[in-house]
């Protein structure tokens, strides 16, 4: 196309549009990116989430394989257990996977809704928000997976089949490591494309909040509902013989339970956050409380990885110390067995608590910049500095409390009669739960704590809100 | 009558050379003389950037000049605020001071009645006193039984007539607006600007507030002028309290308790 020459015209044509616009992606996604243009935390953030999601996955899978190598009449069992550790496991790692995922795609959404509004098109912003996220999780993958060997030679340290496991047991081989960074990668590229959907369809939409409704009553009804079927169903499991059957069966109970906790959970959080709010004297507890009413399903996700662990952990801690107390007095052929399946469950007790941990500590440190002229305009209101902490640090622990607590005592309670005998002939293992749960708690604390330098920067600049 | 017609005025806050630079070069405020009177209205005007929210939160006591220093007449006795260490201001700020912003900026997980009610929580007044001395203030204001809504289920103006509302709770003696009506219309700019003349300069307190839109400075007392960091004109002198607007700006369904419920 070309400007006709046979107009008289006084002022200079346009130039004639490009026949493909050329928008330098690559060059415009380094400069958004460069630091110094904006807070370094909103790129370190999500890449230190992503490293540590892929250091404990790759720990994680490298603990259980090594059980699948047992050799003899014991495997079997072991492998059983391995599955189940596993399972209880993937619910928090899948929360500690989404939190640094919606990070690194929420973290720029204000950002690149103004570049919308700036006319970049949607394609633009998809293109350069998906190669940033792909690129910030790759190299928090790869640093990940550096991680997971550094930590190795500590993990190795704990005891299974009489002895420490070792570093060398713990390596899952370079394909299944690279795999763990491609998935990684993936998520982060996934999740950053959907989490962009809603900037590109409205420009201003991101910044519109709606409350969310309160968990539906009949949740606990269909609960209980779910409960009582699985009952009756458990009364057949003795028909089942083959250790396949008793996998599928255990693994059935299992996914039936953890949706039975997903449909409980949320509706127990509100429950408790409403009551908070009522009962609230001071200002931290009223936030708090308000905060995790606000969106139940959302704390809910974050924290309920450590609901089935905690609750697992006081049934089978219980049981295993009662056999072990009964084991060291009669001479015996379960040659490691219990002592085993105890560390294995305080191991992935703690582990659980460990990736809800950083998840807590991942999603306060993305509320802390999101929430930041919040921060700043209850600063100026002359609400001082330690309570506005001390809200956000109840927040984030109180719903790990409440799930734990509450979960280890439904726990306690089932298996009533044998928690009794276990405190009193093996106190220790009942003591050795309880520390890892307190132990865990504190692990949160520390996250929280972590991010007390985001705060304060926020709140050292005030006048930039 | 108003009460603030038998308080004589008096000097309640001053600024004297005011300096703020940003980053080493960037002189916001170039030297801002300003002394406020109890139960005046100033707006300050200026082109962007030409440091108004600067001098505000300088006067504020949010942020510390580089140079210069504010006084606060306080109930009991004067206050450079300039010098005191961030405790002391946020405490300065929480007693004295209140707050209304542009966009509110109110806490979007509380209640309205909560975001009244949590100034005085702060000053350490029970719950349910706090909160239901807010619902007076919102039924002062004009907002009778939106107590229980959230931040995000009212309009612009009810935010910010909410905001004001939480400034006022606890009796501050100055009250600092940041274009509190920059993102309302302009019959709903009015309103406001009734609820907030009403509620400060009508209790004998201090108003300052910042402004794009001369119909707002018009309805104050007197007018600054800043241009690049420096008072450019003032309009109007300070005016004395007892001249001060009292019920002329009375509009429909004004509920008077506001002046006699503290
Ligand atoms: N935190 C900061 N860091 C660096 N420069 C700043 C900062 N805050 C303000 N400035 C600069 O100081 C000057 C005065 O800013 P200020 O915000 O006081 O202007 P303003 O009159 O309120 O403008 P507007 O009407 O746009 O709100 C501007 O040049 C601004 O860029
Ligand atoms: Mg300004």
């Amino acid at each position: 196309m070309s400007a006709p020459t046979t107009l008289p015209t006084a002022f200079p044509a346009p130039p004639a549009a490009p026949r493909r616009r050329h928008v330098p992606i690559r060059r415009l996604t380094w400069m958004l990116a460069r630091p110094g243009t904006q807070s370094p935390a909103t790129l370190v953030l999500p890449a230190v989430a992503f490293g540590v999601t892929s250091a404990l996955i790759i720990t994680v899978i490298g603990g259980t394989s090594m059980f699948w190598r047992i050799p003899g009449q014991d495997g079997g069992i072991y492998r059983v257990l391995s599955v189940l550790a596993l399972a209880l496991l993937l619910v928090p790692l899948l929360g500690l996977g989404a939190a640094a995922a919606r990070l690194s795609a929420r973290r720029r959404d204000d950002r690149l809704a103004s570049l919308r509004l700036l006319g970049a098109t949607g394609a633009d912003v998809i293109r350069i928000t998906v190669l940033e996220s792909t690129v910030v999780a790759l190299v928090g993958a790869v640093g990940g997976a550096l991680l997971s060997l550094a930590i190795s030679p500590l993990v190795g340290l704990i005891p299974f089949l009489g002895g420490p496991i070792g570093a060398a047991e713990l390596w899952i081989g370079i394909w299944p490591m690279l795999g763990v960074i491609a998935a990684v990668t993936a998520l982060a590229t996934v999740s950053s494309v959907v989490g962009l959907r809603r900037v590109v369809i409205s420009p201003l939409g991101v910044r519109t909040r709606q409350r969310k409704a309160f968990p539906h009553w009949a949740r606990p009804l269909i609960a209980l509902a779910v409960i009582a079927m699985l009952g009756t169903a458990l009364q057949g499991i003795g028909a089942l013989q083959s250790e396949l059957g008793l996998v599928l069966a255990i693994g059935g109970a299992f996914a039936v339970g953890l949706a039975v906790l997903g449909l409980l959970g949320p509706w127990l959080i509100a429950v408790w956050a409403r009551l908070q709010v009522r009962r609230a004297r001071t200002v931290p507890r009223l936030l708090a409380a308000r905060a995790v009413l606000d969106d139940s399903g959302a704390v809910w996700r974050q924290v309920g990885g450590v609901a089935m662990t905690s609750f697992v952990a006081v049934v089978a801690g219980s049981g295993i110390g009662l056999l072990l107390a009964i084991d060291t007095s009669q001479s015996d052929d379960l040659g490691t067995l219990p002592g085993d399946i105890f560390t294995g469950i305080v191991v992935t007790l703690i582990a659980s608590f460990l990736m809800v941990a950083v998840s807590v500590g991942v999603n306060q440190a993305a509320a802390v910049l999101d929430r930041r002229d919040i921060t700043v305009s209850l600063d100026r209101l002359g609400m001082p500095r330690e309570m506005i902490e001390a809200a956000r640090a109840r927040q984030a622990i109180a719903p790990v409390l409440l799930v734990a607590v509450t979960a280890a005592i439904i726990g306690g309670v089932l298996v009533l009669p044998l928690a009794g005998m276990t405190l009193l002939l093996s106190p220790s293992t009942l003591l050795v739960v309880f520390g890892s749960i307190a132990l865990g708690i504190g692990l949160v604390w520390l996250a929280v704590r972590a991010t007390t330098p985001v705060q304060r920067a926020v709140l050292a600049h005030p006048e930039r809100a | 009558m108003n009460s603030s017609t038998s308080v004589p005025a008096r000097t309640v806050l001053t600024a004297a050379n005011l300096v703020k630079v940003y980053g080493g070069k960037t002189r916001a405020l170039a030297g801002v003389d300003l002394a406020l009177q109890s139960g005046e209205s100033v707006a300050i005007m200026g082109a962007s950037g030409s440091g108004k929210t600067t001098l505000l939160h300088a006067l504020a006591g949010i942020i510390v000049p580089d140079g210069g220093r504010v006084s606060f007449a306080g109930p009991v006795g004067p206050v450079e605020v300039s010098a005191l260490n961030e405790r002391d201001r946020a405490r300065l700020r929480r007693e004295s001071f209140g707050f209304v912003f542009q966009q509110g900026l109110l806490v979007p997980e509380l209640t309205a009645l909560e975001n009244v009610a949590l100034p005085m929580m702060l000053a350490g007044y029970p719950r349910p006193e706090s909160e239901a001395h807010a619902r007076r203030w919102l039924d002062a204001l004009g907002l009778p039984g939106l107590g229980d809504r959230r931040i995000g289920e009212l309009s612009g103006g009810q935010a910010q007539r909410v905001a004001i509302a939480r400034a006022q709770v606890t009796g501050a003696s100055i009250i600092f607006a940041d274009e509190p009506t920059g993102a309302l219309d302009s019959q709903t700019s009015a309103d406001v600007m009734d609820a907030l003349l009403h509620s400060t300069v009508g209790q004998g307190h201090t108003l300052v507030v910042v402004t794009h839109d001369r119909e707002v400075a018009a309805r104050c007392d007197r007018t600054i002028h800043l241009r690049d960091g420096r008072v450019h004109t003032a309009s109007g002198e300070p005016v004395p309290a007892a001249a001060a607007p009292g019920f002329e700006f009375v509009g429909e369904g004004w509920d008077r308790s506001a002046e006699t419920n503290r």
